[in-house]
């Protein structure tokens, strides 16, 4: 059932048990409340897609439009994505590999993050749906980027965070004059809540009843990074996870640009990276089991990764099994070395689940999952300025002097230069 | 009479209570109509998907009830909440 005025995308599809929808704003199958995925009609997308109409268009997300859920041009976000695929040949030596890259996701347009594209993708459809107010529930980069895409869309927005947040959290979406409102209780109460609302108000949550749509942005890190490489693939993709959305839409991307003749051979193995104090995917990939444990109380640094019970958990585990690859946890100590090791070898600043795709790359070398003759992408999610707390007294103090010359030659030059 | 509504839950349930009919009391103690979605039991854990028809104080209940037990409810777009 394709349809011209949908675009190239066809409708919604349960996961579970493949029952059709309608693409309208819903996200859970009726009859066995699976979740819904965007279907496309990939025959039509084939002959109307080409690399050479690809590399036409302006560098943004939206040069792969065809495989994008939204029926017209974007209406929001339309500068988002395209971010440097930086050659890391410091940081190869160091994690002892042939050749490393960086997708370097802290530099994506407007808010520093990856959650800018799929923001942008829902913002459009939400658009396209006839909704005036869009809102998320959120700690952190999900909430800056609803807050600023949304105010560049003229969209009324809401952001709900749980009322003990960190003032300086809430800033980043502050400024951007979005309503921002503060939930006492706790983390499942907030939760189920916000599920309410979004029923109730018939407001576009952009992870709720938006979700089919918005999930499918991440699918532009995985067709980036194989343009980028002239149309090729890494052998390894090392993602952080925590709901574990972003590493099954980077499968589904490879997978596409497969069938809809993009790439020929898509043979690529995408690893899991989680902190070890919230990484109920790791854990039962370990065990080899699909049954997820919650994590009743996340401890770690990695804050935007601390999600207890990860919605895609299960369908994360199954790409990671289907692509041959494995799955690594970090502890803060780990984290922290990470964020410093590409900084001092990359000069990038990551944020703390940065820190974690680092540190898990690391061991998946040192345990012989990944080959030194092998080559790998790192997808660096977002800036380092955005968890500046997680890493404060752990770089060191600068060194005080007078204003006299003869200080800086005792106390620095001599020291540094005459040792 | 109040309105009725339904809410769809995932519960996970503890090891400790796997095997006691949580979904049985559900309908039993409460005013409640409970429907069974998708289900995965083990000796370890117990991972429900539910729906969960009546009135909305008789729902609050019913999840006070089951968060006494150390049973999760959350909704069925779980990680609302989003970093």
């Amino acid at each position: 059932m394709h349809s011209h005025s949908k675009g190239f995308f066809t409708g919604l599809k349960c996961r579970e048990c493949g029952r059709l929808y309608p693409a309208e704003a819903t996200h859970v199958c009726e009859f066995c409340f699976g979740p819904l995925e965007v279907d496309y009609d990939y025959a039509t997308i084939k002959k109307a897609i080409s690399r050479e109409k690809i590399a036409s268009r302006p560098k943004s997300m939206w040069r792969y439009k065809e495989l994008l859920p939204i029926e017209g041009e974007p209406t929001v976000g339309a500068q988002v994505g395209f971010t440097p695929l930086v050659k890391a040949d410091r940081l190869a030596k160091e994690l002892g590999v042939r050749e490393c890259y960086i997708k370097n996701d802290t530099v994506n347009y407007p808010t520093l993050s990856f959650k800018d594209r799929v923001v942008s993708v829902a913002l459009s459809r939400a658009k396209e749906l006839g909704f005036t107010t869009v809102a998320c529930a959120s700690t952190g980069n999900l909430a800056n980027s609803v807050a600023a895409n949304a105010a560049s869309a003229g969209l009324k927005s809401y952001v709900l965070i749980p009322a003990d947040l960190e003032q300086g959290k809430v800033l980043g979406s502050l400024v951007f004059g979005t309503n921002v409102v503060g939930i006492h209780g706790a983390y499942d109460q907030v939760n189920r809540l916000c599920s309410e609302i979004a029923g109730k108000y018939g407001w576009a949550f952009v992870n709720v009843n938006i979700r089919p749509y918005y999930a499918e942005g991440s699918k532009s890190i995985g067709y980036e990074i194989a343009e980028q490489l002239g149309w090729k693939l890494p052998d390894n993709i090392v993602v952080p996870m925590a709901s574990g959305s972003l590493l099954t839409k980077i499968h589904k991307a490879i997978t596409e640009m497969k069938k809809v003749g993009l790439m020929k051979t898509t043979k690529c193995r995408i690893h899991g990276a989680q902190a070890t104090g919230c990484a109920p995917i790791s854990h039962a990939f370990k065990n080899g089991s699909d049954i997820l444990k919650p994590v009743a109380s996340p401890k770690t640094i990695a804050k935007s990764l601390a999600i207890g019970t990860p919605a895609d958990g299960y369908y994360a585990i199954q790409s990671i099994r289907e692509t041959g690859a494995s799955c690594e946890d970090a502890t803060d100590v780990e984290i922290i070395e990470g964020i410093q090791l590409l900084a001092g070898c990359e000069g990038i600043f990551a944020e703390t689940a940065g820190g974690v795709t680092v540190a898990c790359a690391k061991k998946l070398v040192a345990n012989g999952t990944i080959a030194a003759t092998e080559s790998i992408v790192l997808c660096i999610t977002g800036h380092g300025l955005k968890t500046q707390e997680a890493i404060a007294g752990h770089c060191g103090q600068p060194r005080l002097i007078h204003a006299k010359l003869s200080e800086f030659d005792e106390k620095i030059y001599h020291a540094d230069f005459k040792k | 009479m109040k309105k009725k509504e339904t809410r769809r839950f995932w519960l996970t349930i503890p090891s400790k209570i796997v095997q006691r009919p949580i979904i049985w009391e559900i309908g039993h103690k409460f005013d409640l109509v409970t429907n069974i979605g998708q289900a995965s039991v083990t000796t370890e854990l117990g991972i429900i998907s539910l729906s969960i028809e009546g009135q909305r104080s008789e729902i609050k209940k019913a999840i006070q009830w089951l968060e006494k037990m150390k049973v999760k409810v959350e909704p069925v777009e779980i990680n609302t909440i989003e970093g």
